[in-house]
């Protein structure tokens, strides 16, 4: 099937500021991709190309096969949910939510029918004589939503719809998000800075780092496989270990730094003797008070235990001086240890990533 | 309780001497003391007799709305503007249409006539009315200022989103958010160009409107004829203002009836 939404070789440039380079994407029909990086990295601006609002300065941008470079923001079959709604003030819910028909001179009836349908798919078919004034952050994203839905666009463009709202909701509308998708069929790309709003809603997710995409994966491979360090560390937390490759006489790859030598499974090439980094995550780490010999294992001391109920986060200090955070599932009648012990942190061969210490980041 | 009692005395004085003019403009008698002897509306029917006053409180009347008219349309030009330009292009704006307020009527006064007369512009409703505008669109500007920073940018992209052109995202999003404020200020525009004295006094010509024939009236004598005519205008703004909130809650009602019809 030919991508819903293709960007090639596209670059963005205000007034000499690279703002985007090389941007390569193409998105498939019904997919869910997020556009997360830090803020500023220029994930909003990809965003604004996409609706219209900006332009490349060199590149092609293409929606259903179709070139939309030179289409101003009416003409494009995409619609836009604003971080912060853009609601109309002086409209109410059942006008915000027609306002895109009407100005396509759809007929009356076929208005009310569809903004009708759509209310009710985003539950909120009840408060259509309210005005915007009178809702809360929720029902307010809900008519975003609607609003731009209900005009059945071929992409559906978030920007940061959940940022304005508080955990708890920010949670429901989530579960609502991918609900809604899946009721509609629509293709979403939604840009956020939360790598678990990204991690929870995406099929794959774009990453970028200044200007410019880092890796593109799903969420699970992006977890496990980072291609990068900026990766390894945007998603979740996770402990680096810095050193170099080696190469034994039989020809496997270790990982030595100063806090010692260790076996890893290579994912990729990367030459002896160059320098790399590793990264454990926290929750692939345990914590032994003899060595068990057969895993990796550094000895350090404990130096603060955050007790979450199901988990415990550790914090340790290694007798390099390395700062280690290890998550330990905590079962009753297990001993934890405490504050000031002594311990092996220890993690399979199988449990880290090694990179090659990349200078930019 | 004391806080209340302040703000009835406030109110009471704001609207006692409002509520006098009334009651005195139906005095039969032409004195301004109680007690009342009787009512009748003879000072009305003199407005309309007097021929002089009557052509003068027209010329004002015109001259009023077509200054309230102006000042909306310059005033949506600046607020458009306004939303488009950047920390720079807006101070350089401000600067430019707040600044007349800053001028004693005065030398505003002395300064048109002087442009007039190098231009070679005679003097006239016209050059009456640009000098109204002049003094009324600084007004209007602050209190736009005041509207045009709630308002948010991403209303218009919205709408463009939505696929509306500019013309349409203007005609149904921002003029009708702005609107309510453009109309406030034109209504004020009017009131403050209906009675402005110090200005058109310079610039008049020939021409006598209402506060200038007034002038010249009570020179003479002090006459309840006055009463009258504040009672007229007070009325007459009133009357604007409620068939626009009429009208406002008429279209909601049609709009509401006809989605609910099916």
């Amino acid at each position: 099937m030919p991508p819903i939404i293709e960007i090639t070789d596209g670059n963005k440039a205000f007034s000499g500021f690279k703002a985007l380079q090389n941007i390569n994407l193409s998105i498939a029909q019904g997919e869910i991709v997020t556009l997360l990086g830090p803020s500023g990295c220029g994930k909003t601006t990809l965003m604004r190309i996409f609706a219209g609002f900006e332009s490349l300065t060199s590149g092609s941008l293409r929606i259903d096969g179709k070139d939309v470079s030179s289409l101003p923001p009416e003409k494009r079959p995409v619609n836009m949910v604003f971080q912060r709604y853009a609601l109309f003030p002086h409209l109410d819910v059942f006008e915000n939510v027609a306002y895109g028909l009407k100005v396509k001179g759809i007929g009356k009836d076929e208005v009310r029918e569809r903004v009708r349908n759509m209310l009710r798919i985003v539950q909120m078919d009840h408060l259509q004589q309210r005005f915007i004034t009178e809702l809360s952050g929720g029902q307010c994203q809900r008519v975003a939503l609607a609003r731009a839905l209900v005009n059945g666009p071929k992409v559906l463009l978030l920007d940061e719809p959940l940022a304005a709202l508080d955990l708890k909701i920010r949670q429901h509308m989530l579960t609502e998000m991918k609900r809604i998708h899946a009721e509609t069929g629509a293709t979403f790309i939604y840009v956020t800075h939360d790598q678990d709003e990204a991690m929870i809603l995406s099929d794959r997710v774009v990453l970028i780092d200044r200007g410019q995409i880092v890796q593109i994966d799903t969420p699970q491979d992006m977890y496990n496989k980072p291609n990068c360090l900026f990766s390894a560390k945007f998603l979740g937390e996770t402990n680096i270990l810095h050193g170099t490759v080696v190469e034994d006489a039989a020809g496997r790859r270790a990982f030595r730094s100063s806090e010692g030598s260790f076996h890893y499974q290579p994912t990729n090439e990367i030459a002896s003797k160059s320098a790399a980094i590793m990264s454990v995550r926290p929750e692939a780490m345990s914590l032994h008070a003899e060595n068990p010999v057969r895993d990796n294992a550094i000895p350090a001391t404990v130096t603060d235990v955050l007790f979450t109920g199901s988990r415990s986060f550790y914090h340790l200090v290694s007798d390099g001086g390395e700062t280690l955070r290890a998550q330990v599932q905590n079962m009753p009648g297990l001993s934890r240890p405490n504050v000031g012990d002594r311990v092996h942190v220890c993690w399979p061969h199988d449990g880290s990533v090694v990179l090659p210490a990349s200078p930019g980041h | 309780m004391i806080l209340r009692v302040t703000v009835y005395l406030i109110m009471a004085f704001l609207l006692v001497p409002l509520a006098l003019i009334v009651l005195f403009s139906f005095n039969e008698s032409p004195s301004f003391t109680f007690p009342i002897t009787g009512y009748s509306i003879r000072w009305y029917a003199q407005i309309f007799s007097d021929p002089q006053l009557a052509s003068a409180l027209w010329k004002s009347f015109w001259i009023a709305t077509l200054t309230a008219i102006i000042t909306f349309i310059l005033g949506a030009a600046a607020s458009l503007a306004w939303l488009r330009l950047g920390r720079n292009g807006r101070t350089v704006l401000e600067v430019l249409c707040i600044t007349p307020i800053a001028l004693p009527g005065l030398f505003l006064g002395v300064s048109l006539l002087v442009l007039a007369s190098q231009v070679g512009v005679q003097l006239s409703m016209i050059t009456i009315v640009i000098s109204h505008v002049v003094l009324a669109l600084p007004m209007l500007m602050i209190a736009m200022r005041a509207r045009l920073v709630l308002f948010d940018p991403n209303l218009e992209e919205a709408s463009r989103d939505l696929g509306a052109s500019q013309v349409l995202t203007f005609r149904r999003v921002t003029l009708p958010l702005i609107a309510p404020t453009l109309i406030s200020c034109a209504v004020l525009s009017f009131a403050l160009s209906f009675d402005e004295f110090v200005v058109t006094a310079f610039v008049s010509g020939t021409e006598t409107t209402l506060p200038m024939y007034i002038w010249s009236m009570m020179r003479r004598t002090v006459t309840p004829l006055i009463n009258a005519i504040s009672t007229l205008a007070m009325v007459f703004t009133i009357a604007i203002i409620s068939i626009a909130l009429a009208i406002a809650a008429m279209k909601r009602a049609t709009n509401l009836s006809s989605r609910n019809a099916a």
